[in-house]
C-alpha cells in the first residue's frame, strides 16, 4: 500500500514538475484486446502494444502512462485532451485521418472471421441473413457493415462478441487477426475457429493517434517507432506476444 | 389506526408527471416539450450534417427501445402481481419466497442483474439476445412492481375484505372480485411512473449490445466521432419521449380520480 502511495506521488511529482528529465506522454488504451493490450491476472495493463511504446520510450526519451480506458469513447476522451495519446490497436483508416494525426505505423493486420467449430461459413458473404458481432467502432465492426446483407450487431468489448459467439446468439465475430487467434486458438478453443482472413483490400495498420496539431508528441512517438522497428526489437515482442 | 400522522416525502424516479389542474402555457413540461422539439427540428435543418443523418441512424433503435418498454411492463406487472399477492398471503412459504425475490433483486443493481442473465445464465440458458434483456428488466421491475401491488392491495379498507368474507366469499373470491377491481385505480399511477422509469432504464440494455436507442447513438458517434451532435439529439430523444408519456399518464390520472372529485 505504502509503495503504491509513494508510487503515486511520485507519478504525479514527475506530472507537476517543471524541469521534468523526460517528458512523460499519457496514452490511453482499451486494455480489452488481448495480446495486444490487456489487463493480466496481477491488474497490470500488459501486452504488445504496452511493450512496443514502453521501448520506443526507452528509444526516444520519453516516459509512457498508460491510461485504462473504454473504447467506446476513447476518441472523444483524446478530442478532449484527457491524455496526449492513444495506443490501443487503432487501424489507420482515411476516416480516423480526418479527425486525428496518425504516427508510423507500428503493427500490421488483417480482419478474421471467427465462426463455431461446426460452422462451414468460409466469408462474410456465407453469413447472410445471420448477425455477425464486432467491437463498436472497429475497423471489424465496419467490415460486417460493408456486406448487405449480414446483420452487424456491435458490442462494448470483443470478450462480449466472443461469449456470445460462444453460447450461439450470434453466427461469426469479426476482428484484428492477432486478438481472434487469442480467442479461438486459446480460450475458446473447444468451440470456435478461425474460418478466413478477409480481403479489405489494402492492409491495414494500427498507428498511434493524436490530436491534430500534437506535432512535439508525434515526432517523439515517431522517433521511438522507428528506433524499435531499426534495432529488432519488434521481432522479439512479436514472439514474446503472438507467437510468431 | 391510532398511529400518529408522518408526513412521506414521496419522490419517483420517473419523469416529473405534470399536474392536471395545471392548465397554463408557461410551466415546466410545456417548455421542456417545446424546447426539445425546436431543437429536434432546428438543428437538422441549420446543419443536416450531422444533425439530419443521426436521426435517420436511430429510428430503428427507437422501435427496439419501445419493444423492450411494452414487453418488460407486461411481463413485470404479471410478476407484480403474483409477487403483491404473495407478500400478502397468509401462507409463510408463499410470503418468505416473494419477500426473497423483492429483497434480492432490490440489492442488486440492474446493470449487475442485466449482466447476470444475459452473460452468466446465458451458457446454460439459450435465449435470443433480445429475450433476455427483457427477461432481465422484466425480473427486476417485477419486484418494484410488487410492492407497488401490495401497497395498493392493502390501500383498499379491510373493512371490505371483512365484508366480503362474511357475504360469504372465500379469500380468492374476495381479492378477484373485490379488493383488486378497486385497488387498480391506486395502482395504475404508479405504474405509470414505473413504465417512464423502465423506459429510460431500458437505454442499459445498449451494453448487452441490443440495438435500441443509445447503442444506435454510440455506432455513429463512434464512426463519425461527432459525440456532442449524437449525444445532443439522443438526449432530446428520449426527452420528448418522456415528457409525451409523462402527459399521457397525468391524463389517465386525471380520469382515475374521476370518482372522488364527484
Amino acid at each position: 500500500m505504502i509503495n503504491k502511495v509513494l508510487a503515486a506521488l511520485l507519478l504525479l511529482a514527475a506530472l507537476c514538475s517543471p524541469v521534468a528529465a523526460e517528458t512523460t506522454i499519457v496514452f490511453a488504451t482499451d486494455a480489452t484486446w488481448p495480446p495486444m493490450e490487456f489487463v493480466n491476472d496481477q491488474k497490470q495493463v500488459v501486452g504488445y502494444s504496452i511493450d512496443f511504446m514502453t521501448a520506443a520510450g526507452k528509444e526516444a526519451g520519453f516516459k509512457p502512462v498508460f491510461k485504462n480506458t473504454a473504447w467506446d469513447g476513447i476518441f472523444a476522451g483524446l478530442a478532449s485532451k484527457k491524455y496526449d495519446a492513444i495506443v490501443s490497436s487503432v487501424s489507420i483508416t482515411e476516416e480516423r485521418k480526418k479527425a486525428m494525426d496518425f504516427s508510423e505505423p507500428y503493427y500490421t493486420v488483417r480482419q478474421a472471421l471467427i465462426v463455431g467449430k461446426a460452422s462451414t461459413a468460409k466469408s462474410l458473404a456465407d453469413l447472410k441473413g445471420q448477425k455477425v458481432g464486432g467491437q463498436i467502432g472497429t475497423t471489424g465492426y465496419f467490415a460486417i457493415k460493408a456486406v448487405a446483407g449480414v446483420e452487424a450487431k456491435s458490442y462494448d468489448e470483443v470478450g462480449l462478441a466472443m461469449e456470445d459467439l460462444n453460447v450461439g446468439r450470434i453466427a461469426a465475430v469479426v476482428c484484428d487477426d492477432p486478438v481472434a487467434a487469442n480467442y479461438a486458438i486459446d480460450k475458446y478453443k473447444d468451440n470456435l475457429k478461425i474460418a478466413s482472413v478477409i480481403e479489405t483490400g489494402e492492409a491495414e495498420n494500427y498507428g498511434v493517434a493524436v490530436n491534430k496539431g500534437s506535432a512535439e508528441t508525434l515526432a517523439l512517438i515517431d522517433k521511438g517507432i522507428k528506433a524499435v522497428k531499426a534495432k529488432g526489437l519488434d521481432k522479439e515482442l512479436k514472439k514474446k506476444w503472438i507467437g510468431q | 389506526m391510532s398511529e400518529p400522522e408522518i408526513t412521506k416525502i414521496e419522490v419517483g424516479d420517473g419523469a416529473a408527471i405534470p399536474r392536471p389542474e395545471d392548465k397554463g402555457l408557461v410551466s415546466a413540461w410545456w417548455i421542456a416539450l417545446f424546447g426539445a422539439i425546436a431543437l429536434l427540428v432546428f438543428l437538422p435543418w441549420y446543419k443536416p450534417d450531422p444533425y439530419l443523418n443521426i436521426l435517420r441512424f436511430v429510428p430503428d433503435g427507437i422501435i427496439v427501445t419501445f419493444e423492450v418498454t411494452v414487453f418488460s411492463i407486461s411481463l413485470a406487472i404479471v410478476i407484480g402481481l403474483l409477487t403483491g399477492l404473495g407478500r400478502l398471503s397468509r401462507n409463510r412459504f408463499i410470503n418468505l419466497i416473494a419477500s426473497l425475490y423483492v429483497e434480492v433483486v432490490r440489492g442488486i443493481p440492474l446493470l449487475v442483474q442485466l449482466f447476470y442473465i444475459y452473460y452468466a445464465l446465458g451458457r446454460f440458458v439459450r435465449v435470443p439476445d433480445l429475450v433476455a434483456a427483457v427477461i432481465a428488466m422484466a425480473f427486476c421491475y417485477g419486484a418494484y412492481m410488487g410492492e407497488v401491488f401490495r401497497a395498493g392491495i392493502k390501500s383498499i379498507d379491510s373493512g371490505q375484505t371483512e365484508a366480503s368474507l362474511s357475504l360469504g366469499f372465500n379469500h380468492r373470491q374476495t381479492m378477484a372480485y373485490v379488493i383488486l377491481p378497486q385497488a387498480w385505480r391506486t395502482i395504475l399511477p404508479p405504474v405509470g411512473n414505473e413504465f417512464i422509469a423502465l423506459l429510460k432504464d431500458t437505454s442499459l440494455v445498449s451494453i448487452l449490445a441490443v440495438a435500441d436507442i443509445l447503442r444506435r447513438g454510440r455506432e455513429y458517434a463512434s464512426e463519425s466521432f461527432n459525440y456532442f451532435e449524437t449525444y445532443t439529439m439522443i438526449a432530446l430523444i428520449y426527452l420528448l419521449i418522456t415528457l409525451v408519456l409523462s402527459k399521457l399518464i397525468s391524463i389517465m390520472e386525471h380520469r382515475l380520480s374521476h370518482y372522488e372529485r364527484r
